[in-house]
């Protein structure tokens, strides 16, 4: 355990200065809605079951409104007169040791920040980003776990999430070309690399070179298929972004200050972003207020774009590729969060044979339990992968053979609970289950 | 002729506005966020949506799986506001009688009804009880009495004295407790509404969200 010693080490070790650091960020993370947000929950505990870990668990730790309460209650006792004067009557808490230790558990090993409680909140409080400005405290403390940290300190010092060396990545791609040239017969088949001008930047989750090149092969048959200007980046091309389940603003900006550099360098028009939840969510909506000014430019998922090659014609499939039942993973990030929703169901309804959804579904759907960094935090391997079973539930029930997720950290947990709940499916992206099904008429890019 | 007691309701009255107002104002000091990245949605459709379809039971699974207790909830606010509107008649002089005085009759004895319920569920569900802190007790306490003494002044004028000075005790304690979620359920859901009207996430594309 030697994850928790240390927690409890840097617990041990912090001095009143570092809560009046913590609450001082924490502060400084709330305007009128936050503010709003922590006057508002009455406790009636009807979140309770829209919560993932809740319905894995039933602990009362579980509750949103709990993990919420621990955050209201050191709101009242250090922003308010009323908390001061009453605490013990109003639930004020002090900002200790012990509650520090209680943020930690409650807001990084209870949430994945998906969201779904507020969406079933009574009176309509976003938890998430409450406890997300929670997190900015614990992360000004040196609070946030070390190997959810080192995640986003290899982001910043390698520009890639898993340290992929500009030539390993350049290798994979050239790699990849072949193996795409192969797949559709066409020697002209191209990746780009700073193809300068070209009218789409795409971005990429590391995990796809490193441990996925099928996926982003995929992406290329597609853009192939479409005969869309597209390029890759040698330099900047990681879509994660950490920085937004740590909560430090300053690093997350400057991560996402990767693609915009990029975007810049190769003078693109759109940015892409492959098939992640919260590197869509991080790059599309949450990059310009890190940064504080607007994109000068497009960013859409690739969901959409593809949608547009279908909308357009410029993609043909043949769904009798396709025969077993198909579901669909909604990511947190990318639907409820990033509001992109339907694109990929018309994706999927034209591109498999039989599409089921999985009950309930869209901004309604269960958080796999692998959002809000959840994968990259050893020390709740085993809440994650409980908190998963009402995924896991959720997909057996569909009765699907294949379950589509268009999400890398999505994959990574459904396979995860693909093992653990032996559901016998095959989990793939939506850009695999569309190459899977194209048909070219003849060798396009010549 | 006004009565000590009835200075006393207006007064409470004031005190109850003017601290959610300087509670407001609180909040809002905080500031309001500049946001950069384009808008996905009509942020006024998010709050359409979220103060009228989102708030039912077809599109609230929280709703619809507790469905004993959402009623029960939209019962008891219903009984509060009747009592609001009851003791504001009464302060202006207004005896009830007839169907009128049964129109208020009947949401008072179901909010009375729904406000103990919900008083006794928050008492003898452990984990509903640990979750709760005194404030929790006291409101419930304080808004169902209001409601039950209410109804029971319907009844009998001889309880105005008790009905206007539980109704000081309630209005005293709106801003300090958390009643003041009179105030801020709107702020938070118009917020809330806001952020996910923007994003395109409300209203959904098809209603209810679910199918």
């Amino acid at each position: 355990m030697p994850e928790l010693d240390e927690l409890e080490a840097r617990l041990a070790r912090l001095e009143p200065a570092d809560f009046e650091r913590g609450l001082a960020v924490f502060r400084g993370k709330l305007r009128g809605a936050e503010a709003s947000y922590l006057e508002t929950c009455v406790r009636c505990g009807l979140c309770a079951d829209s919560c993932h870990y809740f319905r894995a668990d039933h602990e009362l730790k579980s509750i949103p409104a709990y993990k919420l309460s621990q955050v209201a209650s050191v709101f009242k006792r250090h922003c308010t007169v009323e908390g001061r004067l009453a605490s013990a009557l109003l639930g004020a808490k002090s900002f200790d040791r012990a509650m520090a230790r209680t943020w930690v558990e409650a807001i990084f090993g209870r949430c994945s920040l998906c969201g779904r409680c507020s969406l079933n909140c009574t009176t309509g409080i976003h938890i998430a980003t409450v406890l997300r400005a929670a997190r900015s405290a614990l992360a000004e403390m040196g609070l946030v776990p070390s190997d959810l940290q080192s995640v986003v300190t290899q982001s910043l010092e390698s520009g890639n999430n898993m340290g992929i060396t500009k030539q390993d990545w350049i290798e994979t791609v050239e790699w990849l070309e072949e193996e795409l040239q192969t797949a559709v017969g066409d020697p002209g088949a191209r990746i780009p690399v700073d193809k300068e001008g070209a009218r789409v930047l795409f971005t990429v989750n590391p995990r796809e070179p490193k441990f996925f090149p099928l996926s982003l092969q995929a992406s290329a048959t597609v853009f192939h298929a479409a005969k869309e200007d597209w390029t890759v980046a040698s330099e900047g091309w990681d879509l994660t972004n950490y920085g937004l389940f740590t909560g430090d603003s300053v690093q997350a900006g400057a991560i996402a200050d990767n693609l915009l550099r990029s975007m810049q360098r190769l003078g693109c028009r759109v940015l892409i972003i492959g098939e992640c939840g919260h590197g869509y969510a991080a790059a599309r909506w949450e990059a310009p207020e890190w940064l504080g000014r607007e994109h000068g430019f497009e960013v859409r998922s690739f969901l959409e774009l593809m949608e547009d090659y279908f909308r357009e014609g410029r993609l043909k499939v043949d769904p009798d590729r396709h025969q077993d039942p198909v579901t669909l993973h909604d990511p947190c990030n990318l639907v409820r969060h990033g509001g992109v929703c339907e694109p990929q169901r018309t994706i999927l309804r034209r591109t498999v044979r039989r599409f089921v959804e999985m009950i309930p579904n869209r901004a309604e759907n269960f958080c796999c339990g692998g959002g809000g960094g959840q994968l990259a935090m050893a020390r709740f391997q085993a809440k994650r992968v409980q908190a998963g079973g009402v995924k896991a539930e959720q997909i057996r029930r569909s009765g699907a053979k294949t379950v589509v997720a268009p999400c890398h950290n999505c994959i990574d947990q459904l396979m995860e609970l693909n093992r653990e709940y032996r559901l016998g499916v095959s989990i793939k992206t939506v850009a695999e289950i569309v190459a899977d099904a194209l048909v070219f008429d003849q060798p396009v890019g010549r | 002729m006004i009565s000590g007691l009835q200075i006393g309701v207006l007064a409470s009255g004031v005190w109850a506005l003017g601290l959610l107002g300087a509670l407001h104002r609180r909040a809002q000091g905080y500031g309001r966020r500049e946001l950069f990245a384009r808008a996905a949605g009509d942020p006024r459709k998010g709050v359409a949506y979220a103060f009228g379809k989102g708030m039912s039971p077809a599109a609230k699974e929280s709703a619809r799986e507790h469905l004993p207790t959402w009623f029960a909830g939209v019962g008891y606010h219903l009984g509060i506001l009747a009592g609001l509107g009851y003791v504001a008649l009464l302060l202006v002089g207004i005896e009830l009688d007839g169907m009128l005085r049964l129109g208020f009759q009947a949401p008072l004895l179901a909010g009375a009804l729904c406000g103990t319920g919900l008083l006794v569920k928050r008492a003898f569900t452990p984990r509903l009880r640990a979750l709760s802190c005194p404030d929790d007790f006291l409101s419930n306490l304080l808004a169902t009495a209001f409601v039950a003494l209410a109804f029971a002044r319907t009844i009998s004028a001889r309880l105005d004295a008790a009905f206007l000075a539980e109704t000081m005790l309630l209005l005293l304690w709106v801003p300090v407790g958390k009643i003041r979620h009179c105030l801020f359920f709107f702020t938070t859901r118009y917020h809330m509404a806001t952020h996910f009207g923007r994003r395109g996430t409300f209203p959904p594309a098809s209603f209810p969200p679910r199918a």
